[in-house]
């Protein structure tokens, strides 16, 4: 199992359950080291004051904070902890909102928080917040500490157990009025008809979110590329392709939307062109 | 106006329309930033790249990376890795569509701000429009920084966003997980107390009200080393242990547990009218928004409604991707809790399209108590370009 990477207490109301974070996202990444291209040597990372050159281990590095006038101020764990103690060891939730009314740019990092030990007790008490939020089908907001700095996080009941999620602050999302190239105004304002057609092509092309579908490409694709590279010592590296032409916004917008729907209807009513999009929509649907 | 620097340029396609766009980061992380120093006396750190076993110096065009497979080292240039990710056309193809209600938050990572170039601004918008109509999110793939990534194309904040997408399994399950038994229910008083401790602390989402405190408090922290003084020594918080039915039974006693300290206090001072009007103002709202033109879709959200097991939900579901409006009119009808109104105007933080409507509700209905608690919500955080959107989206409403 995931290793945990916090462990403290949550806490509601007068409620503190000991609970333990641990990441609800695995890296499923292609890793590689770096090595010297001739040797082969591994590489790896020294780290040395800048003044003296000498090595530096690990546990003598501290964060440093350069202030205006170029003083450097140096900070170690036991002064973030203490910069705000309480906050550093519990999640304490604030109120609860419906899960609905946030939007998901919100949503950060997604985690599962656990019960920390087996204790008769802390285990009951975690098994209440989760029926009760379970039964509120809300979510808890809350904050937390990791690595220095502070998250606002989103509590919910997730298969009979709970998970968390850490939160962007709103401050740290960008407003599309930052943003000269989001277009906006009453000129040039969509007529409806043309919503419509869009919509219906919407429609033609709507299936159901089934994420095993999806597979990581590009993971797929590296992995391939070091088997041919075990296998023969080289790769083929193929004439880089002309880039295609840069395509450029349709000169007639409706003609282009019900070409497309004529299509995507055309494909569907012959039942071969649909394509995957098509298939587990029927299937569901013949199911029910 | 800070001039954003788009991170990519290409084509969003769908059927065989075609949308020249540009993409921009939608966030600006407020982390503060450190540097590596040597604890003893503050001396940078500086990164040298060495030989594991020479340990001498290696420079950065020497070095190449190597796949470890069973101890063996397979090498790869770089041309080689940049060749297996192929030449990309630079297009976002959207796939297919699927119901925004659908994707849980959980698939959703990072996410941009998709502005328009070469004429697309009226394709753009034809786009972003029926999104939010059809309540819906365009799936596909596109390659940023030689990886390609799922992501999603949907409305943001009234523009369109796209959001990177977690592949399925890099996501744990729980059957990943070991986790004690938790077939020991807790008792009937337990759920009970603990369900109305839960009802005491529901609140509208009002994402600008949280704001990171920990955050001055390490400022707060770097001054006082700065001036040679002792960090504030740490206050524990007193263990609560004991049984849980007294400790519910004391918090619900307590009235509002630690309600939202710290922005408590700052809403004491910034927002007062908000916070008032939010605990304050029960369904003053009902009639608010019907100026805004609540449309036919109204029934359409309660069927949409259906699947979440409540009216209130479906209610703020419709919010997540449209016009706080509507939302509220639904609301109204099913007489459910609180403030419907400043609910609106949170949605609409995020969808953008809510905070016309609330504008829109500022205009007609300007007496209400939650009507000025919208207001001083949303001005906290748009600038003063946000007033000419407004108005458009809500012509566009009257018009649809």
């Amino acid at each position: 199992m995931a290793r945990s990477l916090w462990t403290g207490s949550l806490s509601f109301g007068l409620v503190n359950v000991p609970v333990q974070l641990v990441s609800a996202v695995r890296d499923q990444d292609v890793h590689f080291h770096q090595v010297h291209k001739d040797t082969g040597e591994r590489v790896q990372t020294r780290r040395v004051a800048s003044t003296d050159g000498e090595e530096v281990d690990w546990e003598d590095i501290a964060k440093g904070w350069e202030t205006d006038d170029g003083e450097m101020i140096v900070l170690t764990d036991e002064d973030f902890d203490a910069a705000a103690p309480e906050k550093t060891r519990t999640v304490d939730i604030d109120l609860f909102v419906d899960l609905q009314d946030i939007d998901p740019v919100y949503f950060d990092h997604p985690y599962w928080l656990l019960p920390s030990g087996d204790g008769a007790g802390p285990v009951r008490a975690y098994r209440l917040l989760v029926d009760v939020m379970g039964n509120a089908g809300q979510v808890a907001i809350g904050r937390i500490v990791l690595r220095a700095k502070e998250y606002l996080v989103a509590l919910r009941e997730q298969d009979g157990l709970l998970s968390l999620t850490t939160m962007r602050f709103a401050d740290e999302l960008r407003s599309p009025d930052e943003i000269d190239a989001i277009p906006q105004g009453a000129k040039g304002k969509p007529s409806k008809r043309e919503v419509d057609d869009a919509v219906a092509l919407i429609g033609e092309l709507t299936d159901e979110f089934r994420p095993s579908r999806y597979d990581d490409c590009h993971r797929v694709r590296l992995l391939r590329l070091i088997d041919e590279k075990r296998r023969s010592g080289k790769v083929e590296i193929p004439e880089p392709e002309p880039e295609p032409q840069a395509q450029k916004a349709p000169k007639d917008l409706m003609a282009a939307l019900e070409e497309s729907l004529a299509k995507a209807r055309g494909a569907k009513g012959k039942g071969t062109g649909g394509g995957k999009a098509e298939a587990p929509k029927r299937a569901a649907k013949t199911a029910a | 106006m800070t001039a954003a620097r788009s991170l990519w340029n290409g084509t969003i396609t769908f059927g065989s329309v075609a949308i020249p766009v540009k993409l921009f980061s939608a966030t600006s992380p407020h982390t503060l930033r450190f540097r590596e120093v040597r604890a003893s006396d503050g001396v940078r750190i500086e990164h040298q790249r060495v030989g594991a076993e020479s340990g001498e110096e290696i420079a950065y065009g020497d070095i190449e990376k190597a796949y470890d497979e069973d101890g063996k080292q397979i090498l790869l240039t770089k041309e080689e890795i940049a060749a297996a990710e192929g030449t990309h056309p630079k297009v976002v193809a959207i796939e297919h569509f699927v119901r925004a209600e659908e994707i849980d938050p959980v698939f959703y990572d990072k996410p941009y701000l998709v502005g328009a170039r070469d004429g697309g601004d009226h394709a753009y918008r034809v786009l972003l429009a029926a999104l939010e109509q059809s309540e819906k999110v365009g799936i596909g793939r596109f390659v940023l920084r030689s990886r390609e990534n799922l992501v999603a194309v949907r409305p943001l904040g009234g523009a369109l966003g796209l959001q990177t997408m977690r592949f399925d399994d890099e996501l744990v399950d729980k059957d990943d997980l070991e986790v004690p038994s938790l077939r020991r229910t807790p008792g009937d008083r337990e759920v009970k107390m603990a369900g109305k401790l839960v009802e005491m602390l529901q609140d509208d989402w009002k994402p600008e009200e949280h704001e990171d405190t920990y955050r001055e408090a390490v400022m707060d922290l770097i001054e006082r080393k700065r001036k040679g003084l002792k960090p504030k020594k740490a206050k524990r918080r007193p263990e609560e242990g004991g049984d849980l039915a007294d400790a519910l039974e004391a918090s619900l006693a307590g009235g509002r547990p630690k309600r939202r300290t710290s922005t408590e206090r700052k809403a004491a001072t910034k927002d007062s009218a908000s916070a008032k009007a939010s605990s304050g103002t029960k369904g003053s709202s009902s009639t608010s928004s019907s100026a805004s033109g609540s449309k036919a879709s109204s029934s359409k959200k309660a069927s949409s409604g259906s699947k979440a097991s409540s009216s209130k939900k479906a209610s703020s579901g419709s919010k997540a991707s449209g016009s706080g409006s509507k939302a509220t009119t639904t609301k109204a009808s099913s007489g459910s809790k609180a403030s419907s109104t400043t609910k609106a105007s949170s949605g609409s933080k995020a969808s953008g399209s809510g905070s016309k409507a609330s504008s829109t509700k500022n205009a007609t209905n300007s007496g209400s108590k939650a009507t000025s608690a919208k207001r001083s919500s949303s001005s906290k955080t748009s600038s003063g370009k946000a007033a000419p959107k407004r108005k458009t989206t809500t012509t566009k409403k009257a018009g649809s």
